[in-house]
């Protein structure tokens, strides 16, 4: 079938909507991956020490708590923020916890009383190896990423890098 | 150790710590049943009256008027209870611990005396006067909910009193602890809903079991008259009538009886639906706060009891929805009595699913200790099916979103379309029977669940059943880190 | 004829003509408005601004409106709402010179409201009362609506624009928490958008796009404060616009209370009211008997009084409550507590509780299947009940599911109270 004439009236309602939707194609993509850059934004790996001296004197089964400097690694430049490394020593293994719940991320201690570690929010329970024992929590206790060095005085150092080895 | 303490035990008081707990636990039982009667007929009385006076519907106003007449015989013989469980049989073999428990919940029993004066005003007032006030309806009215509000407060005070036993906050008698302290323990606010619903749930119960013997009475004289014509039934309560009168009569009080039956039905089966996540607010405080009662109540023996309790509550709602489904096809409206029958054979079939249970031995601890604790295909004698989380937590959110549906879509045809009263089946009357005997059933096992997953302690952590022996070994020393607490 | 315009008593002509045109070749080429000489600087400058923008005409369309007459207080709840809302805007621009969003300086930014501004403190209370009041008020508004069947032909899409309104001001709330980055707010902002994650497929994405990454961060308060200031805001003005319009279109209220019929002729005292209805009634395409209410008045003033009365009154509550208790600021933003005890606001108590209830595997079906479920028959209602009877006692079947969902939500919130306090 020929292409018959269309109209100036069709052509220009026709042009309009196509014209419209070019101006929204073009102004969707720069938007459209503006807003969905974190998705694929790389984090940098940035190991920092965790401080309060050498982790020789953790005694077996107390998890101890300290403090590392952790940088985001991501975004806008901004200060490292404190986060608690709980150094666990507990049958021949070293662990390394975050005392982020894997619930709603709140913030975990470790309760001697119970000998648990435990979440206020929702009264979630980890054992000492971190396995989640009691309450709404589906994860294990996460730990950071880490390693440990001997230092110059040969004692042994602990390092935590900016990310967890299980995400949660 | 123990054969010390029972040497040194007073011999004056009767009978051995296990016949007295058993004493204690049956007289507390029966009292349950009247307490709980009247204070969710209360608030029936008042629903029924309120609504009667809104749309002048006389079967309310009867409704009304029937349990108030009953409460002057149930109250007092369920205060003459009350008071003999109290005075003659707590005292009297548990005194020990009643008298150190007063010490510090003195108040709390003070104020609850109180509501007991008010209920005899009000109760016996509302009793002897309810026809002569009927022109005074507003006031009655006024009244009746007077007296809801001073049977919640009787209800409330005992409430702290049971929770202070379960989570105490305060720790003996020269504990200063505050009196908000004491109401505000953890387990308070949800036994006191827990036990609101569940006192409308239960009369609602009782109201359809009697409507719906009486429903069978009344239709039985019916049957009869027909197999033998030309006998008249005797018929006492009606006094002599003629015959057309008589099956109008009974035609009326059928209809009335169904209607009734109905009614306290909605009521027995709409705060059961509530009362399983009640329940579970209430379990999940126990174990939050105390854990060896909670551990006791889901792992050790008693886990056998509360099986049954589930057991129990898939019943519940398989009668109620198949009186549904009876109701409907009865009445000829098919499209809503196949959706009941859908219901129904989902309820049937998570029933099923739900009441197999999560080991086959008396308790968890015991197939711990041997090592057993593995699937039964893998040679223990666990099924891990059975499991509460999240197994039988899955199978009661689907009840009450199934139970719930079936109720709405219920009511929801009784108003699109008026269902003629009076021409019910028998068989669903039994159902109804059937229905209210496991909802009190299951009232009285709750109340052993409650108190046995408590012991040795009458007070937990704090007083013991009396003379300090221990009634039955703990909970056994797992260590929290590796018991299966879940979640 | 309720219309009265301004300086336009002519004497001779007929008040009660309709529309209130003069014939145009005697008074000349003005629509309602007669051109008789105006007097005095004032009135001349009004009457040239006038006639370019019409403005009489349409405060007069809007003042003096016909709504019924019974039931005026109980209506009072949409507009005290909207007053509320006004206040928050009115303060959150104060805010807004003072906050700067910034994980170093948010803290600090309000600290120096607090303490160097005259009434900044004062300003952030109203602004936070403001919040826990606008909360209880659309609460109670979604109620008496819902009581009152005024979401029934033809105004579904009333109620289902102030549903929307609703979650909108749930979102608006949670995200204003968020910002001042003290210990309350950081963990609101770990917690809150933590809750996305559960979501199947896309949760970890959501989350990640929230955050900015994987923890909580600057780009997390910047996205938020975007959000709050701005996003939601332009959302929410554009749905009270259209919510308002629907309610004018179709007249206020639908309640049954303004329907009853007296007389034992029902169908005839109907005709009788819709032949003398004032606009903006008969509402079209609502069944007779609820097109137009039995007596009337002029929105202004009786209901402008009423409205007014009842917002001068949660307006002082909410000063008062404002400096009485103010604002809280805890201690900056430490996310290395070992202490701290994230407690959430108390208008998410309920949700907070699921969270208790529904672990593990089943937190996902708790916090979104629940609650979406929730959230949609709330939507839906109109399309769930079709049933055209409007008095309460005819609609068991929508209002007593309602009612234990309410009390469901009530307990819930109740029992957080009771677990954090037993903490």
């Amino acid at each position: 079938m020929s292409m018959g004439r269309i109209s100036r009236r069709q052509f220009m309602v026709r042009g309009t909507g196509a014209m419209a939707g070019l101006i929204t194609a073009m102004l969707s993509v720069p938007a459209v991956g503006f807003l969905l850059s974190p998705l694929w934004a790389a984090t940098k790996e940035i190991w920092v020490d965790v401080q309060g001296g050498p982790i020789d004197d953790i005694p077996e089964g107390l998890p101890t708590a300290r403090i590392a400097a952790v940088p985001l690694g991501s975004g806008p430049p901004e200060p490292a923020v404190n986060r608690v490394v709980y150094v666990t020593k507990y049958q021949g293994k070293l662990y390394a916890f975050s005392n982020i719940c894997t619930h709603m991320q709140c913030d975990v201690h470790w309760e001697p009383s119970l000998d648990l570690f435990e979440c206020p929010c929702h009264g979630g329970l980890y054992a000492i190896t971190g396995r989640n024992v009691g309450g709404p929590p589906p994860q294990p206790l996460p730990q950071w990423v880490h390693r440990v060095h001997t230092g110059a005085d040969g004692k042994q150092y602990l390092q935590v890098a900016n990310r967890l080895e299980e995400q949660i | 150790m123990q054969h010390l303490i029972l040497a040194l035990s007073p011999t004056s008081v009767p009978g051995t710590v296990l016949t007295n707990t058993v004493l204690v636990g049956c007289v507390a039982l029966l009292h349950v049943l009247f307490a709980t009667f009247l204070i969710g007929s209360c608030t029936l009385v008042a629903l029924s009256e309120g609504i009667s006076m809104v749309t002048h519907d006389e079967r309310h106003e009867r409704l009304a008027r029937t349990l108030v007449h009953a409460w002057g015989y149930i109250f007092s013989t369920g205060a003459a209870i009350a008071i003999f469980f109290v005075i003659f049989v707590l005292v009297g073999v548990w005194g020990r611990f009643f008298v150190t428990f007063q010490q510090f919940t003195f108040w709390v029993w003070f104020f609850e005396s109180l509501t007991f004066v008010g209920e005899i005003v009000l109760l016996y007032t509302l009793y002897a006067n309810w026809e002569r006030m009927r022109a005074y309806r507003l006031a009655r009215l006024g009244m009746v909910l007077l007296l809801n509000i001073d049977q919640w407060f009787q209800m409330f005070f005992i409430d702290v009193i049971a929770s202070q036993m379960l989570t105490p906050t305060v720790q003996g008698a020269t504990d200063n602890t505050s009196y908000l302290l004491q109401f505000l323990n953890p387990t308070n606010l949800p036994l006191t809903v827990h036990r609101t619903i569940g006192n409308i749930a239960w009369a609602g119960a009782v109201v359809t079991a009697v409507a719906a013997y009486q429903y069978l009475r009344v239709t039985r004289r019916e049957e009869a008259t027909a197999l033998v014509p030309g006998r008249r039934a005797p018929v006492r309560a009606l006094g002599a009538m003629p015959e057309g009168e008589l099956v109008r009569e009974r035609n009326r009080e059928a209809a009335y009886w169904d209607w009734a039956g109905q009614w306290g039905m909605l009521f027995a089966f709409g705060f059961t639906i509530v009362q399983i996540w009640v329940g579970y607010s209430y379990a999940k405080e126990i174990q939050l706060h105390s854990l060896d009662s909670w551990y006791q109540m889901m792992y050790g023996w008693i886990s056998n009891i509360f099986l049954a309790q589930f057991a129990g509550l898939g019943l519940i709602f398989i009668f109620g929805v198949a009186y549904f489904w009876r109701r409907l096809k009865a009445a000829s409206q098919h499209l809503a009595a196949r959706r009941q029958q859908i219901a129904l054979i989902l309820l049937i079939l998570l029933w099923l699913f739900g009441i197999q249970p999560a080991w086959f031995a008396g308790s968890y601890p015991d197939i711990v200790a041997a090592h057993l604790a593995k699937p039964f295909w893998d040679g223990g004698l666990e099924d891990p099916l059975g499991f509460f989380f999240p197994w039988k937590v899955m199978v009661l959110i689907a009840d009450m979103l199934i139970a719930l549906y079936a109720l709405w879509s219920y009511v929801r045809a009784r108003v699109r379309t008026p269902m003629t009263m009076g021409q019910a089946s028998r068989g669903s009357q039994r159902l109804l029977i059937a229905m209210a005997v496991v909802v009190g059933l299951m009232m009285l096992i709750m109340g052993i669940i409650r108190e046995s997953s408590r012991s040795p302690y009458l007070v937990n952590q704090n007083i013991t059943i009396s003379h300090q022996v221990i009634l039955q070994q703990p909970a056994p020393n797992i260590p929290l880190s590796q018991r299966p607490i879940g979640p | 004829m309720s219309d009265r315009l301004v300086g336009t008593e002519v004497p001779g002509t007929s008040a009660s003509d309709s529309n209130g045109a003069a014939p145009p070749e005697e008074k000349g080429d003005f629509i309602g408005l007669v051109p008789e000489p105006v007097v005095g600087p004032f009135r001349r400058s009004w009457a040239w601004f006038d006639d370019r923008t019409g403005t009489t005409g349409l405060l007069h369309k809007g003042l003096y409106e016909a709504v019924p007459r019974q039931g005026g207080w109980a209506y009072t709840l949409g507009s005290a709402t909207l007053v509320v809302i006004v206040v928050q805007f009115f303060t959150g621009i104060f805010l807004l010179l003072d906050y700067v969003p910034s994980v170093t300086q948010a803290y600090s930014s309000l600290l120096y409201l607090r303490t160097n501004d005259l009434f900044g403190d004062w300003m952030r209370g109203i602004h936070l009362w403001g919040a826990y009041i606008l909360m209880l008020l659309i609460g109670a508004h979604a109620l008496r609506t819902f009581i009152s069947a005024s979401y029934k032909k033809p105004r579904e899409l009333n109620w289902m624009s102030g549903v929307m309104l609703f979650f909108l001001v749930l979102a608006m709330a949670i995200t204003g928490a968020m910002l001042p980055w003290d210990q309350a707010s950081y963990w609101t902002a770990v917690v809150v958008t933590n809750i996305p994650h559960y979501l199947p497929v896309i949760g970890n994405g959501v989350r990640t796009l929230w955050r900015g990454g994987d923890f909580v961060g600057q780009v997390t308060l910047t996205r938020t404060f975007a959000l709050h200031v701005w996003v939601l805001p332009a959302l929410l003005l554009g749905l009270i616009g259209g919510h308002l319009y629907l309610l004018r279109r179709h007249g206020e209220f639908g309640s049954w209370v303004n329907y009853r019929t007296t007389t034992d002729n029902p169908g005839r005292e109907i005709a009788e009211r819709v032949r003398h209805a004032e606009p903006p009634y008969p509402t079209r395409g609502a069944d007779p008997q609820y097109s137009v209410p039995s007596d009337t008045v002029d929105f202004f003033p009786d209901q402008l009084f009423k409205d007014t009365l009842v917002s001068l009154v949660l307006v002082v509550f909410i000063f008062v409550m404002g400096i009485i208790s103010g604002a809280p600021l805890d201690a900056p933003a430490n996310p290395a507590t070992l202490t701290y005890v994230p407690t959430p606001e108390w208008f998410y108590l309920p949700l907070d509780q699921l969270l208790v209830f529904f672990p593990t595997v089943l937190v996902g079906f708790g916090v979104f299947v629940i609650v979406g479920i929730g959230a949609t028959l709330m939507l839906m209602l109109p399309f769930i009940d079709r049933n055209p009877e409007r008095h309460p006692i005819r609609r068991p079947d929508v209002l007593i599911p309602a009612f234990f969902l309410i009390g469901t939500v009530i307990y819930l919130a109740m029992l957080g109270v009771n677990r954090l306090y037993n903490l």
